[in-house]
């Protein structure tokens, strides 16, 4: 398993981390520093002008003057979304993008279990993201004193990790995607449009309370964003971690039962959908 | 007696969808040997490997590795084992010495690298370019040193020469007849008869996922059917050849007359001991030509 973690980590992700790293530090930097010119705006004013479906759509924009509203509005808030991008593609090609490689193949002709192969991804894939998320916790940390940002380390760590448990959800949504659907792009683009999808309908959800049901079961309603700096809660961030658990062992589950393919074996496809397309020209010319 | 057997399928069945790709495999490899697993394309050679590693499941069947059951049992099967994929794929952006040190690592780093440098001069390879850099040939000599490197009890090897040069296809048979006098059994497949007549001891040939034939290379030519040239002294009434059990007469030119003779030939010697025979001439077929044999039957049947 720590052949394939270190491999996964040093060689296979060794990119996304480096380039995420430097560039949400950086982002994170960035608007640190517009914090003391936010803070000298006449936001009543700014807010006056907005539409009242804006404010309550991003409802923290309202506060954007304490810390929390500033954190929430310009990082914590589409967090999910950009990164939640990101880890819905590394956790769709843990496996399967391998396999579509024809990689897997020899790899798992070698003493090595899938089981202990997919943790040793997996806990990789954990360590990426809380790398990415460490250096942008620092970058926000470090300098916060300068730039008129209150909080001690600790509050700042807060929403890093209720940030850092919604994306592995997401990333093993994805990687159990990946088990089920025909391609390893295909799980990557569901679970993107999931995640997209989930944040609309949380926002549209402080618009109109009759999607309040329905979005109770997405994991975005359980993220609390910047406003986690007030504290945690302890009880959606476990709930959250049971439901990763339950999609990577159901994931494992499939892993285990899977035949590896080698050149599109044991593959499907939509029905007939492609077959139609192709067959449309030559019909009309008929 | 598992202990002398490397290999023992029985009954092996596998579906791909509607797909019926072994059609219950009985195989049998002794310790020690190099068998030929020959085959056309799509007849279950991949399949029937595959299966043995546990990256493929069979429907139906048993499958004992080494005595070991790779279901059971999956990593102490590929810890003995040295696998040459029939569809190479390494990882593009290591190069060669990368993706050898990771495969070791794999193993627990027990590969000896000494031997490795042996195996990599031996193929005039180059360990330092990366594999996206590396023709197809070079990629299989990758492959093979992997396959190769651990010494392992048994080696699976998919199509090991695909992609060499006569020259190294010659030096691959040599390193195969190494690994065999250091106790290695090597099972591989080919649809190339001449690599299999080449160095294998035993071959097996599959077709339409079943084995159709096992046997010693020079005993399968011996049991195939073969070409008799009879020239008579005097005309002769081919009749009576065609009376003996396994001959057929296939044309008859003044006094010389074709056969084709399935099995002993005891039966025409002792039947042309009644002619006036003048010369005799017996044509033995190569493998190819029972491999052939076998096709047209395949094509006649389906």
């Amino acid at each position: 398993m720590w052949v394939e973690f270190g491999q996964t980590l040093l060689r296979r992700m060794r990119g996304q981390t480096l380039g995420w790293s430097i560039g949400l530090g950086l982002y994170a930097l960035m608007m640190l520093a517009f914090y003391p010119t936010v803070l000298e705006m006449d936001l009543q004013l700014h807010m006056d002008f907005l539409p009242d479906e804006l404010l309550a759509f991003f409802d923290t924009i309202a506060i954007i003057g304490t810390p929390q509203g500033y954190l929430d509005t310009y990082f914590f808030n589409y967090m999910p979304i950009i990164l939640g991008i990101l880890v819905a593609g590394m956790g769709a090609s843990l496996i399967v993008a391998d396999e579509e490689r024809g990689t897997l193949d020899l790899i798992l002709a070698h003493p090595i279990s899938r089981m202990a192969l997919l943790g040793g991804r997996l806990l990789a894939f954990a360590t990426v993201l809380a790398v990415i998320m460490g250096v942008s916790w620092l970058a926000w940390t470090l300098p916060a004193g300068q730039f008129g940002m209150d909080l001690t380390w600790i509050e700042f760590l807060l929403p890093f990790i209720g940030l850092f448990v919604v994306l592995l959800l997401f990333g093993s949504l994805a990687l159990l995607l990946s088990m089920l659907l025909p391609s390893s792009r295909m799980a990557g683009m569901v679970t993107g449009t999931l995640a997209v999808g989930n944040y609309l309908l949380n926002g549209l959800a402080n618009l109109d309370e009759r999607l309040e049901p329905v979005v109770r079961f997405t994991p975005l309603h359980y993220y609390q964003g910047g406003m986690a700096v007030e504290g945690l809660n302890w009880g959606w961030v476990a709930g959250q971690v049971a439901v990763t658990v339950v999609l990577i062992v159901a994931a494992m589950a499939l892993f285990q039962q899977r035949e590896i393919r080698v050149g599109g074996e044991q593959s499907w496809r939509w029905p007939k959908l492609t077959r139609l397309v192709r067959r449309a020209p030559v019909e009309q010319a008929e | 007696m598992a202990g002398e057997t490397a290999l023992i399928t029985e009954g092996l069945e596998k579906y791909y969808g509607s797909v019926h790709a072994l059609r219950g495999v009985d195989l049998q490899v002794e310790r020690g040997g190099i068998v030929g697993f020959l085959g056309p394309n799509g007849a279950g050679k991949t399949t029937t490997i595959r299966c043995m590693l546990d990256l493929i499941r069979p429907h139906a069947g048993t499958i004992r590795v080494l005595g070991l059951d790779p279901q059971a049992d999956p990593v102490a099967v590929r810890r003995r084992v040295g696998y040459l994929p029939g569809e190479l794929n390494l990882e593009q952006n290591m190069t060669g010495e990368d993706a050898l040190r990771y495969f070791n690592q794999l193993r627990g780093n027990r590969v000896d690298w000494g031997y490795v440098r042996q195996l990599v001069d031996r193929l005039a390879l180059d360990l330092k370019v990366a594999i996206k850099n590396l023709s197809r040939g070079n990629k299989q000599k990758v492959g093979l040193v992997q396959a190769l490197m651990a010494r392992p009890e048994l080696l699976l090897l998919d199509e090991p020469t695909s992609g060499l040069d006569p020259l190294m296809q010659q030096e691959v048979y040599r390193l195969l007849r190494g690994a065999q006098a250091g106790g290695t059994t090597v099972f591989f497949s080919s649809h190339i008869i001449s690599e299999v007549d080449a160095i294998a001891e035993r071959i097996a040939i599959i077709r339409g996922g079943v084995i159709v034939e096992e046997a010693a290379p020079a005993r399968l030519i011996d049991m195939a059917m073969r070409r008799v040239r009879v020239r008579f002294k005097t005309p002769v009434d081919p009749e009576a050849l065609n009376q003996v059990n396994g001959v057929s007469v296939l044309s008859v030119d003044d006094g010389e007359v074709r056969l084709q003779v399935e099995g002993e030939m005891d039966g025409l010697i002792k039947t042309l001991a009644g002619f006036p025979v003048f010369d005799l001439e017996t044509e033995h077929p190569s493998l190819e030509e029972v491999f052939l044999a076998h096709y047209a039957n395949d094509r006649e049947e389906s």
